[in-house]
């Protein structure tokens, strides 16, 4: 299209006259506002952040540079003890999370498509935890898990679920599911509304047709309702996977990573790396492992989960 | 969507007996129609359950909070929680003022700046485009953690430690990204037939824009501009690490009722309570348009 | 969208949206009215505003503080009025402006990492706990500031958690050795007369008190690491088992018997009667609120917990609590210091003004109304020794006599980190996942490598 106006690189399509030539200058005008101020912003600490994962700071030098080390401070990151743990403990929180706010989400948002789900009511109790601020949401949740005051002891002592008051952030494995419980209750609201949408979105024609076709509500759902949600429940598996390894306010208010480091996610650690051992350039390197891990794990979701040609463009 | 994936249902259906009588299909749709009930009634429970009790347990005073079982008659019932986190030192108003500025600004400002380069993504045929939907992912992946002693030197350079702007502008490197995959997503769903008339006309882009397409587009800039409110709002880290005395935020001021000597966990649900009042009345009061335009927007993009 | 669903939505933008922001801006304007309609109606103590150094001659000192009721100076934790207003006429004869930072205690080595990696802290006061050898060079060396007197009146062990390298760094304000508190009505009912003396006793107390609804005792072992995590509790059994951290090359000795019998007392005293909760209990505060429930019969303590225990409304068990010292290993007691201290740093432009306040903050009227009305006991001994100190804080006594014996912090630069990796290691047989000799011995190590890194 550019060629009938005899551009050349660079910017060729750019110095193109005429209605697309403006229209892409103004293009690049109306968004470099945006990009300025996002590169402006995080351009400087991410460089720095790389480069310091190069370096060894001696920490409480009261410097922010140290000295060349190269790969050094990344090839300590498979002998640190502390990391294993953080990554089976992540890769467990965020395999769980994501499953489970997703199928959860979705139920939620098949009952608020139903006819009876359709009040004003639920929709608004849906935007409660979505709105809720992480840190009020950990004080809420170290208030409900408390080992002696606790409601949840209480309720399900109560009820004669259990006998002796359980220590919910006591045992590793346990905190750690806690955890999880908190953050999953503040987070199926957000990717139900998603998946909301995305529901809506399916074209009541292909109901009524499997319903014709005689179809059970199972295999509505199985041939209908899923294949036309496959973008959207994709959309929502990465927003969720990212989220899920970014946690991290929960750790910080309600268990500072213990008992026994069971809570210590790879977020998490590279906080106490940098901030309470002050160990900045493995820190740096460990944030930069876990950017990595994140930008693979959305490329292998898309790659994998490819959305059908026919359905809309992903955008990605 | 391609008619294969009704094939299955299709073959099912030549090999199924005789269709079923109606009161089997009554039967069926009474238990379907109980199960949506309980399901409805267990997410209810479920989502309101820790608000209600945080929200009781911040009217009740420590003794009553810390006997066991929890001493809930109403007679105990007091207001002391609130006061104390209200009034006094530690005040959590200056937090929610605080807060208040800095999420308007930031939402603002977010929506301003994201609206165009959304619409420029969206219609005007920006070079590298894709490249650049791509690195704002990835900035939305990168973790906060260590991106902040950098950032804390350069502001501390600037002298700007402890202001309003610097948090504003640091909100805004990280919200931004959203707004404009968000809006894009809606902006492309426009009709572009719109558009052309309005060329045709003789708009230019901007005009076209403004008196097109933002119109059109209310119900997502809006929904955005809340979703860039709650997010500037409830941000708590980076608000810890670049303010100091003046700029306290509402997430610190909630942090600040459990330190290390005592924990009085009235006063610490209490303020959690307060600090989310202001974006829980938001997110209900704009809950239409959150619905329609922000979430349709984000499964469009 | 089908044409009418698109027409209701522009309807409903235009005439809802008005209504509706119309009602967030009133209530906006609400919660802007709301702080001056408090402040008409309480009072509140000076946070400090933006701290300018111009006005008249007025020096700004900026000082970093917790937030009360941890130990916080005047101007940030209630003293009397007399002292109130003796601060200010101490700002104004040394025309000086104080401005405050008191962030919780959690955040404060947070703030003081990023503030201190910049190179560009903007503080001039900072208060330690446990941290100068970390941050030794970003803090002046002080004992040559110090007036002479007041070293005199100083107890010369206070000095060791400021002291690194040979330098000394920061004065410690307030006597904050653990010491046994125990519920004396626990113990009539189960006919003990005295507080332990050994640790054999402790053990056996702790078994005798426990029954349903009570525990003998109760401790937080959810923080590994710092001063008051569970590391820093072993330590104290360390050292009333007669052992040590560090030998004279700084590298560890504790993987010997001392080292290890101090932790399988912690170890027996779990299975003896320890509130389970204690192991997720992050902060001191969630055990003291299970102590003054009336639920755990004794536990270790700082001295301030003394004056809110005594408080009716927090506390069930007033007129019921007595202090003793800890019990005593095969080395006699020992405890540890809270090394609660102020600093100055290396970047303070006005590092002598600095040295006055501290000074203030250390005049033994100001220390006296520490003791009396925030409930931090001195570090002067001559405070310590006032009648009226003592008639208040009825725990000075145990303290002072704790003080007698020896309580070392054992801080280093790396303490968070060997903090860290010994902490979870004792948690981990604290839960019974290890033995306490298994537990040291990985400790030791870990501890090893960690020295040896940073030298």
């Amino acid at each position: 299209m550019s060629r009938q106006h005899g551009a050349t690189w660079p910017f060729g399509r750019l110095r193109a006259s005429g209605y697309l030539g403006r229209q892409r200058r103004m293009g690049i005008l109306l968004i470099l506002p945006a990009l300025v101020v996002m590169f402006a912003v995080l351009g400087y600490p991410i460089v720095s952040s790389i480069v310091l994962s190069l370096q060894h700071v001696e920490p409480g030098g009261g410097k922010f540079s140290g000295t060349w080390v190269g790969l050094a401070n990344y090839l300590n990151i498979p002998s640190d003890p502390a990391f294993g743990t953080a990554l089976s403990n992540s890769i467990y929180f965020t395999a769980i999370e994501v499953i489970v706010v997703v199928s959860l989400g979705l139920a939620v948002a098949m009952l608020l498509n139903h006819p009876l789900g359709r009040s004003a009511f639920f929709r608004v109790i849906l935007l409660i935890p979505w709105a809720l601020a992480p840190v009020a949401n950990a004080v809420i949740w170290k208030w409900i898990y408390n080992a002696n005051y606790g409601i949840l002891n209480y309720v399900l002592h109560d009820l004669g679920i259990i006998n002796q008051y359980v220590v919910w952030l006591g045992d590793p494995r346990l905190a750690l599911n806690s955890l999880l419980v908190a953050d999953i209750w503040k987070s199926i609201p957000f990717i139900a509304l998603l998946l909301l949408a995305g529901l809506q979105n399916v074209p009541p024609i292909l109901y009524r047709a499997a319903r014709l076709d005689g179809a059970s509500a199972w295999q509505t759902f199985r041939f209908v309702t899923l294949p036309q949600m496959r973008t959207t429940i994709l959309i929502c598996v990465v927003l969720q996977s990212i989220w899920a390894l970014k946690v991290f306010d929960l750790i910080y208010v309600l268990t500072k990573g213990g008992p026994a480091d069971g809570t210590v996610l790879l977020n998490f650690l590279s906080y106490r790396e940098t901030f309470d051992f002050g160990d900045f350039g493995y820190g740096a390197a460990l944030a930069d492992v876990l950017f990595v891990m994140m930008f693979v794990l959305a490329l292998i979701y898309l790659r994998v989960f490819r959305p059908t040609s026919g359905a809309r463009q992903a955008g990605a | 969507m391609s008619a294969s994936s009704l094939a299955p249902v299709a073959a099912r259906k030549a090999s199924r007996p005789a269709p079923r009588s109606a009161a089997n299909r009554r039967a069926r749709r009474f238990v379907s129609r109980g199960v949506v009930v309980a399901g409805l009634v267990i997410f209810t429970i479920w989502t309101l359950a820790p608000i209600l009790w945080a929200v009781i347990s911040s009217f009740l005073p420590q003794t009553a909070l810390t006997s066991t079982p929890p001493d809930l008659s109403p007679t105990n019932l007091t207001l002391d929680n609130f006061q104390a986190v209200l009034a006094g030192d530690r005040s959590l108003v200056r937090g929610l003022i605080n807060s208040s500025i800095i999420a308007v600004s930031t939402s603002a400002v977010a929506l301003t700046l994201g609206s165009l380069a959304a619409y420029a993504l969206a219609r005007l045929h920006v070079p590298g485009s894709n490249k650049i939907l791509l690195m704002i992912l990835a900035t939305q992946m990168f973790p906060g953690i260590v991106v902040v002693i950098p950032l804390f030197i350069v502001i501390s350079r600037l002298g700007l430690i402890d202001t309003y702007i610097a948090l504003i502008v640091v909100y805004l490197s990280f919200i931004l990204p959203i707004v404009v995959w968000i809006l894009k997503g809606f902006f492309e769903a426009v009709p572009v037939e719109l558009e052309r008339a309005a060329a045709v006309d003789g708009a230019s882009v901007l005009q076209t824009f403004r008196l097109i397409v933002l119109p059109i587009s209310l119900p997502p800039l809006f929904a955005t501009g809340v979703f860039a409110f709650i997010e500037s709002w409830n941000e708590f880290f980076f608000a810890v690490i670049l303010t100091r005395i003046n700029v306290k935020t509402a997430p610190i001021a909630i942090a600040e009722f459990s330190g290390q000597y005592t924990t009085l966990y009235g006063q610490m649900v209490a303020a959690a309570v307060l600090a989310s009042i202001p974006v829980i009345v938001l997110a209900v009061v704009f809950r239409q348009y959150i619905l329609k335009g922000f979430v349709e927007g984000a499964v469009k993009g | 969208m089908d044409p009418r669903e698109q027409e209701n939505v522009i309807r409903m933008s235009r005439r809802n949206f008005l209504l509706r922001s119309a009602g967030v801006g009133a209530g906006l304007m609400v919660v802007g009215a709301l702080p001056a309609f408090l402040a008409a109606c309480s009072s509140s103590s000076s946070s400090g505003g933006p701290g300018a150094s111009g006005g008249g001659a007025l020096t700004t000192l900026n000082v970093l503080a917790p937030a009360a009721p941890d130990p916080a100076p005047p101007g940030v934790a209630k003293f009397s009025d007399t002292i109130v207003a003796a601060f200010n006429k101490w700002q104004t004869d040394n025309s000086a402006k104080v401005v405050y930072e008191a962030p919780p205690w959690p955040q404060l080595h947070d703030k003081m990492q990023t503030a201190f990696a910049s190179g560009n802290p903007p503080w001039d006061v900072v208060y330690m706990s446990g941290w100068v050898p970390e941050f030794a060079s970003d803090i002046v060396p002080i004992s040559d500031m110090l007036p002479a007197d007041l070293k005199a009146d100083l107890p010369p062990s206070s000095f060791s958690t400021t002291t690194w390298d040979g330098k000394t760094y920061g004065v410690v304000f307030t006597l904050s050795l653990m010491t046994l508190f125990y519920n004396t009505e626990h113990f009539a009912a189960a006919g003990i007369t005295e507080p332990p003396k050994t640790w054999d006793d402790l053990k056996t107390y702790v078994k005798e008190l426990t029954k349903p609804g009570q525990y003998g005792w109760v401790l937080n072992y959810g923080a590994p690491e710092g001063i008051g995590g569970t590391a820093s509790y072993w330590m104290i059994y360390l050292q009333q088992a007669g052992g040590k951290m560090y030998g004279p090359d700084g590298m560890p000795v504790f993987n010997d018997t001392p080292g290890v019998d101090a932790l399988q007392l912690m170890v027996d005293l779990q299975a003896a009667g320890t509130d389970p909760g204690s192991i997720s209990y992050v902060g001191i505060n969630d055990a003291t609120n299970v102590f003054t429930a009336g639920k755990a019969s004794m536990m270790m303590n700082w001295p301030f917990t003394w004056m809110p225990a005594q408080d009716p409304t927090t506390s069930k068990i007033v007129g019921k609590i007595g202090d003793a010292l800890l019990p005593a290993g095969p080395n006699g007691t020992a405890s540890i210091d809270g090394t609660d201290a102020w600093t100055i740093t290396t970047a303070s432009k006005n590092p002598e003004l600095a040295m006055k306040l501290i000074e203030f903050y250390l005049d033994p009227a100001v220390q006296k109304s520490q003791a009396i009305d925030t409930g931090w006991l001195p570090i002067r001994l001559s405070v310590l020794n006032d009648p009226e100190v003592q008639a208040k804080a009825t725990n000075a006594q145990t303290v002072l006599a704790q003080s007698q014996h020896p309580y070392d912090s054992f801080v280093t630069p790396d303490y968070n980190q060997v903090t860290q990796a010994l902490g979870t290691e004792i948690q981990k047989a604290l839960k019974g996942d290890s033995t306490a000799a298994q537990a040291i011995k990985d400790a030791s190590d870990q501890v090893t490598a960690i020295v040896k890194s940073r030298t």
